[in-house]
């Protein structure tokens, strides 16, 4: 008998011979009755379209009630998107610096929170943060401005020419392009410029033009002159000189044959034009003509 | 058609092997409702998968994921089997003694069915009761032929045993 006879008879593998002798075997008997009983057997009822119902009703029915939860989810993701911008925004305006501008031949001043005051000469500009102004004074300065501050903690002015730190006094910044003087009125300012420090008590004035230190001056006056409608020089390039004009008359100058690297020093109202253009071309003895918005300088032996 | 995501083929292939599997599961545990279980389990699987599930594969795919829902989970119970009557048409041939005599035989071969291992069991009814051929059951346990023969012939020897009582 081969191998698992019994499985290889039940599926007729058996051969001749062999099925022969299982027949005349004593088991043969049993095994056909339990076959014979065994092809009565029927499993448990099952029904095919009850179950296919309750698997549907489960599964497939299941699939509208996950696909709300997507849209909630792309509304969370959005909310968050949302959420971190405002958040965002919120700090980047609150750090945001305070700005005061004056255009040409306009002047402006600005209380700071400490009751700290600037006034800003004409096309100049002044920024801030109020937010950290408790603990930080810093002010940014592009053009002129003349500072009263207030006592309290190191008060800075950045400039990009140099930074003047002070702790309560009256001083004038001026920081134009190559220029940059610093006179102080009151208490003591620290210039620091080009690296170098330098102190500046009251009475003094600290002047550099193109970089270079032209050196400190005294002055006898409590404000700049620009302040009571001045403009006052001492031993100061003309282009500057015209340039400050430009600022305080919104007028474009136009100089020809003339050196305007040569120094002057006086000084001239911002109120009253013809004044101040007297004044000017006087003592360097150029001439002038007035035109709607413009000035011509030129020298006084030109036709 | 490369996998089972179709709605028309996924619902032939529910139809035409749902009763195996719960038979399968059956013959193993001899527990109904665990079979019916097994049946939607099994099926929700096979949906959950069907863009891995070629058609071909997903018969043994059902099978493999019927059988380690409950392996070692449940202990198995009585398998309680149906006998179709099939001598209710022809009850006059019959003498009340023989129609005992049947009846204990089924009792026994119930008992007997009972007491065999779980594999041996379900191969053989797999076989009677479904009709299933060897290589097909082979399929669905994931072991060779050769190892169903081996079940199906040491499944008759025991239960001749048991009934003849040696």
């Amino acid at each position: 008998m081969q191998e698992n006879y019994l499985a290889k008879w039940l599926n007729n593998e058996l051969s001749e011979e062999e099925l022969a002798t299982f027949k005349k075997s004593a088991e043969y008997a049993s095994y056909q009755r339990i076959l014979e009983a065994s092809n009565k057997m029927e499993a448990p009822e099952f029904d095919v379209d009850l179950a296919w119902d309750t698997f549907k009703g489960n599964q497939m029915g299941n699939e509208p009630k996950v696909v709300p939860l997507r849209p909630f989810k792309q509304f969370l993701r959005v909310a968050a998107v949302v959420a971190v911008m405002i958040a965002g925004s919120y700090f980047y305006l609150s750090t945001l610096n305070e700005t005061f501008t004056t255009d040409l031949a306009e002047r402006s001043e600005v209380t700071l929170p400490d009751s700290s005051e600037i006034i800003l000469n004409a096309d100049s500009e002044v920024s801030f943060s109020e937010k950290n102004w408790g603990k930080n004074r810093e002010v940014r300065l592009e053009g002129e401005a003349f500072f009263k501050v207030a006592k309290g903690k190191k008060f800075a002015v950045l400039t990009e020419n140099g930074t003047v730190t002070v702790l309560g006094t009256q001083f004038n910044v001026e920081n134009r392009n190559g220029f940059f003087e610093v006179t102080c009125y009151e208490g003591l300012v620290s210039v620091s410029y080009n690296n170098s420090e330098q102190k500046l008590p009251a009475g003094s004035s600290f002047v550099a033009i193109n970089g270079e230190i032209v050196g400190s001056q005294g002055i006898t006056a409590t404000q700049p002159s620009w302040i009571t409608n001045e403009s006052s020089f001492k031993s100061i390039p003309l282009k500057y000189v015209l340039a400050e004009f430009e600022r305080q008359y919104n007028k474009v100058v136009k100089t020809e044959n003339i050196d305007v690297e040569q120094l002057f020093t006086g000084t001239f109202s911002n109120t009253d034009i013809n004044l101040a253009l007297e004044s000017i071309s006087t003592p360097s003895q150029i001439r002038y003509k007035l035109g709607d918005d413009n000035v011509l300088f030129y020298a006084e032996n030109t036709p | 058609m490369d996998n089972v995501c179709e709605e028309q083929v996924f619902s032939s292939v529910f139809k035409t092997n749902s009763k195996t599997v719960f038979n399968f599961i059956y013959y193993k545990f001899g527990n109904e409702e665990k079979a019916h279980d097994a049946v939607q389990e099994a099926f929700v699987k096979l949906w959950e998968n069907c863009a891995k599930v070629s058609p071909e594969k997903a018969k043994s795919y059902l099978y493999t994921v019927a059988n380690n829902l409950y392996l070692n989970v449940i202990k198995a119970e009585k398998v309680r089997m149906k006998y179709a009557d099939l001598h209710s048409n022809s009850i006059s041939n019959e003498s009340p003694e023989f129609v005992l005599e049947e009846k204990q035989f089924q009792q026994k071969l119930d008992d007997a069915l009972n007491a065999l291992p779980e594999n041996q069991r379900t191969t053989f009814l797999l076989n009677r009761i479904d009709g299933k051929k060897y290589a097909e059951i082979a399929d669905m346990e994931g072991v060779s032929v050769k190892a169903i023969e081996k079940r199906m012939h040491l499944a008759l020897k025991t239960l001749r045993e048991q009934i003849d009582g040696i």
